[in-house]
């Protein structure tokens, strides 16, 4: 879906640039996916496991729309980046506590582009032998995949921009707020 | 000048495999895949894509990364789009004529991206230059 603000926000002091999906858009796509995962697990049992730390406002909003009843867990891996700050290999930070071993499991990410760290947690819990794994995500970016990753679920298809808000940062900052909005002009990555 | 069947064309081993990389964001995508424990090799296949009068591979595309847990090739590229005329041909060529290669080209809009969302944007100008350059 395209963007369809040109609106500059400047909440709490915060300027980013247009806004790209506005909280009704967010609240839209979210009671989509849910109705969506409500009905292909009408027996329940299912065990929704959200990526940490970005996924915590539409986990929140997504559990909270479902008509089913579910198992909430999370996840956390550490995060690539600079050499200093980067340990090596990606590690597991958070696992899971649930038993998954027969259940269906929703893996839940806030934005999916490379599919590198969702597929390395699909590695991780497929040897626990759950009846079956199924993603779910608020945003995707076909165009930079990487790794083909099934994704069942999609709330909507992100612009190349870099996004902050609903739990995209940048440099720790603006998850807080409540729509998904380019980066400011002058942070954005330029060069076509 | 040309390859007249697809038929005949296959994948060559990279008869001079590099022994670095050509470009510093080459190095920043291996350690991400590093990082990920994702198996590759860097340059290790090259297609060609059309043969001279002599039987010589007049051109031809090498691709940076073969990950082989996924028979995916990669190319990088931080050239502006304006400049990816060539590339963008040989890639087209290359969909023609071994259709059963997959292969991903990440442009400079895209590597600029991943850079900021690793936090890795104050190497933006050594891996990928200024953004008028």
């Amino acid at each position: 879906m395209p963007p369809t603000s040109s609106a500059r926000p400047s909440v709490d002091g915060i300027d980013v640039g247009p806004i790209v999906f506005d909280s009704g858009q967010i609240r839209n796509g979210v009671a989509r996916l849910a109705a969506a995962i409500s009905a292909d697990h009408p027996d329940g049992d299912l065990v929704v496991v959200g990526i940490l730390p970005g996924v915590i406002f539409f986990l929140a909003d997504l559990v909270r729309s479902l008509s089913i009843p579910v198992e909430l867990d999370l996840m956390a891996i550490t995060r690539f980046g600079p050499p200093e700050a980067t340990g090596g290999e990606v590690r597991i930070q958070r696992d899971i506590e649930a038993h998954i071993r027969g259940r269906p499991v929703l893996l839940v990410e806030d934005i999916v582009d490379t599919g590198l760290t969702v597929h390395h947690l699909m590695g991780a819990l497929v040897p626990r032998q759950p009846s079956s794994i199924k993603i779910a995500a608020l945003l995707e970016r076909p165009d930079r995949r990487l790794i083909r990753v099934p994704l069942a679920y999609t709330g909507f298809q992100a612009p190349e921009d870099f996004l902050v808000g609903y739990g995209l940062q940048y440099q720790g900052r603006y998850r807080q707020l409540p729509y998904i909005a380019q980066l400011a002009p002058g942070d954005q990555p330029q060069g076509a | 000048m040309g390859v007249s069947s697809p038929t005949i064309v296959k994948p060559v081993p990279n008869p001079n495999p590099p022994k670095d990389f050509a470009h510093p964001i080459e190095a920043e995508f291996a350690r991400l895949l590093d990082f990920y424990r994702i198996p590759w090799c860097y340059e290790p296949t090259t297609f060609p894509l059309a043969y001279g009068p002599e039987g010589a591979i007049a051109e031809a595309l090498t691709p940076d990364f073969y990950l082989p847990p996924f028979d995916l090739y990669v190319e990088l590229t931080t050239r502006r789009q304006s400049t990816l005329t060539r590339k963008h041909h040989k890639i087209r060529r290359l969909n023609e004529l071994y259709p059963q290669v997959e292969l991903r080209l990440l442009n400079r809009r895209q590597m600029r991206s991943l850079l900021y969302k690793y936090d890795l944007q104050d190497r933006l100008p050594r891996l990928i230059g200024a953004p008028n350059v």
